[in-house]
């Protein structure tokens, strides 16, 4: 029996290493450009593709493993847990090592990546680094300005530091977890009887110790402190971008922004305006509708009754109106007036475009043909 | 008593080959798969400006709702979260029951948008999209229906410029932003937004889903995906899956002076129910919201937890209040089978009564 077991995790193992190859090379020919002889490095295809498919290898992994585990002979579950879930290889942290690198790409990655290239060209903090030196002479700017980087790319490595520690202590309490969980499976019939139920308790017990660090004051410090300092690194890596472009005489994103935002105070400022203008022509031709219906109201009041069909008509469309009219404003007030009403602004424009029963759009574009079941992609 | 795990070997041995087995021939499944579409129920657009459009969606006959509902939905992820596919279609829902539905789909800012603040997004573009459906329709005041964010936004608008709105209705809409179970609020409660969105610009939608994935990290970076080896031979229930991967990570940027102010002002300093929120230098006080008011929420919601949407109850100033929780999450709310069968049909009954 052991033998054939042993075959079978052997060709198991070959046939799971067939497969995930087969299945890898599958959806790299499906979505991307086949990597070329001469890159060495993997495309960014395929690294999307590793990076979507680790938790699933993660199981993988873990499944075998698990087969190693529960075949052994008089196991005892509460020491083996630490076996089956901990370790580098454990699903707990296969799943944290995607989010570091999948759910962070163009993020973490990036700054991944800078970081080392920061410490491969000296910038970043050696060891034993004891604090900033006084700089000097003529490039005394750019000394302090490295001191910096390499002050600001210190304390987020501590700050990393704090918040990966925060999660291992999640993962450790996830499996105490996980064994009060089981211990409410000793009961006859109640025991685990799948690698998946196992799975699944555990992911519950992870997910659940994880959220309980999760909204700790520490955990909120230590949250602030690395995203702060990874802000801060950034920062300074911008500015030294922004004094080489400078020196090349290229536009900075400084600038740009400094465009962008003009641009869209302006765009503010003429929304006002134009809601400022609109609501006061909006109370003059109120005003003066009402100054013109007045006499045509006094004389329908002083008339005799209709006699004709058509004076009928004529006065039940006036009635109409009036009472259109009265109802739209009566709906306009209906709601409470603004605590603190718009000078004229908003509030006199929406009062008045209600009074006359319909509103306008003021700016913008109102579509005048109707799009033929337009398809829900837009990128 | 009995040790809890009792797997055996050979049932293992089987489990291990099926999973292996479905992995290796979901290949064929997902060989020729397309994108799969959102559910394009048929609309029309009346209103579009700078990178926003309004949508009429077209039912198969003519509404006989008297007063029109406009969608406002947020900022984060794309709003077909509301028309799915075919039979998880809130919008598809809502026009069967009789609604004339009408949807904001804010787009995808860029670099140019970077500047946008909430009063531009609410004073400005909400308020623009209102009035166009109200031009349509000669309706002084129309339905509103904010839905997580845009519920956020919607409450702001409404205590803004009541007279535009006849009812409110709110999903899953954050208004406490303090409760102690909110995930989100704790982790960006010491951060420096300033620093923040001053270094970052607009906010890459990359990292939002980053930031989204690590509220449940296992669950969602890991489990979820095993669980798609089960359903790979399964050519329906894939590409819905695919469906809402496509959804969940197809979002747009944030536009960064907007999300400043959003962080500031509502997740840390919690100004909604403090009254102390003024957006374009107007104050918002809920107490001045006096419409009648439908605020649904999900009681599984890890996002906007129950207690952070039914603050509203305590904080809106209506004498008519109803709200709804629903059994579900976040997500669930929209594209469950139970939310087909009891959100739309709810929120067209609390409609009729107050038409």
């Amino acid at each position: 029996m052991a033998d054939s077991t042993t075959d079978f995790l052997q060709d198991y193992q070959a046939l799971a290493r067939n497969a995930w190859d087969a299945w890898a090379r599958q959806l790299q020919q499906a979505g991307t450009v086949a990597p070329t002889q001469a890159s060495a490095a993997p495309s960014a295809a395929e690294a999307t593709l590793e990076r979507t498919l680790d938790g699933v290898r993660g199981y993988m992994n873990w499944l075998q493993g698990m087969m190693a585990n529960t075949m052994a002979p008089g196991s005892d579950w509460q020491r083996q847990l630490p076996q089956w879930f901990g370790g580098v290889n454990g699903p707990f942290a296969q799943a944290f090592a995607g989010i570091d690198s999948a759910g962070a790409q163009g993020f973490v990655e990036q700054w991944q990546a800078w970081m080392q290239a920061a410490q491969q060209s000296g910038v970043a903090p050696a060891q034993g680094h004891t604090g900033p030196v006084p700089a000097f002479g003529l490039d005394r700017e750019q000394q302090m300005q490295q001191q910096e980087l390499a002050q600001a790319l210190l304390t987020t490595a501590q700050a990393t530091g704090r918040y990966q520690a925060l999660l291992q202590r999640a993962a450790a309490d996830g499996l105490q977890r996980l064994q009060g969980k089981l211990a409410q499976h000793t009961g006859p019939g109640q025991q685990i009887d799948s690698l998946k139920g196992l799975y699944d308790l555990w992911v519950d017990a992870a997910e659940e110790a994880y959220a309980e660090i999760a909204l700790t004051e520490k955990f909120r410090a230590a949250y602030g402190d690395m995203v702060n300092a990874q802000m801060h690194v950034r920062q300074l890596q911008q500015k030294h971008i922004e004094a080489f472009c400078q020196q090349l005489g290229m536009p900075t994103r400084s600038e740009v922004s400094s465009l962008g935002q003009r641009v869209q105070a302006l765009r503010r400022d003429l929304r006002t305006t134009a809601g400022a203008a609109d609501g006061s022509l909006s109370d003059r031709v109120d005003a003066l509708a009402r100054e013109l219906d007045a006499p045509k109201q006094q004389r329908a009041r002083q008339r005799p009754a209709p006699a004709s069909r058509t004076t009928t008509r004529r006065a039940a469309a006036g009635t109409g109106t009036a009472a259109k009219r009265t109802r739209a404003t009566a709906t306009a007030a209906k709601p409470p007036v603004r605590r603190k009403p718009a000078a004229g602004k908003r509030t006199g424009a929406s009062v008045s475009v209600a009074a006359r029963g319909a509103a306008k759009p003021r700016r913008g574009v109102a579509a005048a043909r109707p799009a033929r079941r337009p398809s829900g992609k837009r990128k | 008593m009995y040790p809890p795990v009792q797997i055996d070997p050979s049932k293992a041995l089987a489990e291990m080959a099926t999973f292996q087995r479905k992995l290796a021939a979901g290949m064929s499944h997902l060989r020729g798969m397309h994108e799969p579409e959102f559910a394009n129920t048929p609309r029309e657009l009346v209103y579009s400006e700078d990178k926003l459009k309004v949508w009429h969606f077209t039912g198969s006959s003519a509404s006989a709702a008297k007063t029109p509902i406009l969608i406002v939905y947020a900022l984060v992820n794309t709003v077909w979260m509301t028309d799915l596919q075919e039979d998880r279609s809130m919008v598809r829902n809502l026009l069967e029951q009789g609604e004339d539905v009408y949807l904001i789909d804010w787009g995808y800012p860029d670099g140019a948008d970077r500047w946008l603040t909430l009063d531009d997004y609410i004073n400005g573009y909400l308020d623009h999209c209102v009035d166009a459906v109200r031009a349509r329709h000669g309706a002084g005041a129309i339905n509103l229906l904010g839905i997580c964010q845009g519920g956020t936004f919607s409450l702001c608008y409404t205590a803004l410029h009541p007279d535009k709105v006849k009812n409110l209705i709110t999903m899953v809409t954050p208004v406490d932003f303090h409760t102690p179970d909110n995930m989100l609020s704790s982790w960006c409660r010491d951060m420096d937004v300033d620093l923040f969105v001053d270094t970052m610009g607009n906010i890459p939608a990359g990292l939002m889903n980053y930031v989204y994935l690590t509220l449940k990290p296992v669950r969602l970076n890991q489990q979820k995906y095993i669980g798609m080896v089960d359903i790979l031979d399964k050519p329906v229930e894939l590409e819905n899956f695919l469906r809402m991967e496509r959804w969940i990570f197809d979002s747009p940027d944030q536009a960064g002076e907007a999300f400043r102010e959003f962080i500031k002002d509502f997740y840390q300093a919690n100004k909604l129910i403090k009254g102390t929120l003024a957006i374009g230098g107007e104050p918002v006080d809920l107490g001045m919201i006096t419409q009648p008011v439908l605020n649904i929420f999900a009681e599984q919601d890890h996002l906007v937890p129950p207690d952070a949407a039914r603050a509203l109850g305590t904080h809106v100033g209506t004498t008519d209040y109803t709200q709804l929780a629903f059994k579900g999450g976040h997500i669930g709310i929209y594209v469950s089978s139970r939310a087909q069968r009891e959100v739309p049909p709810a929120i067209h009954r609390w409609l009729r009564t107050r038409s």
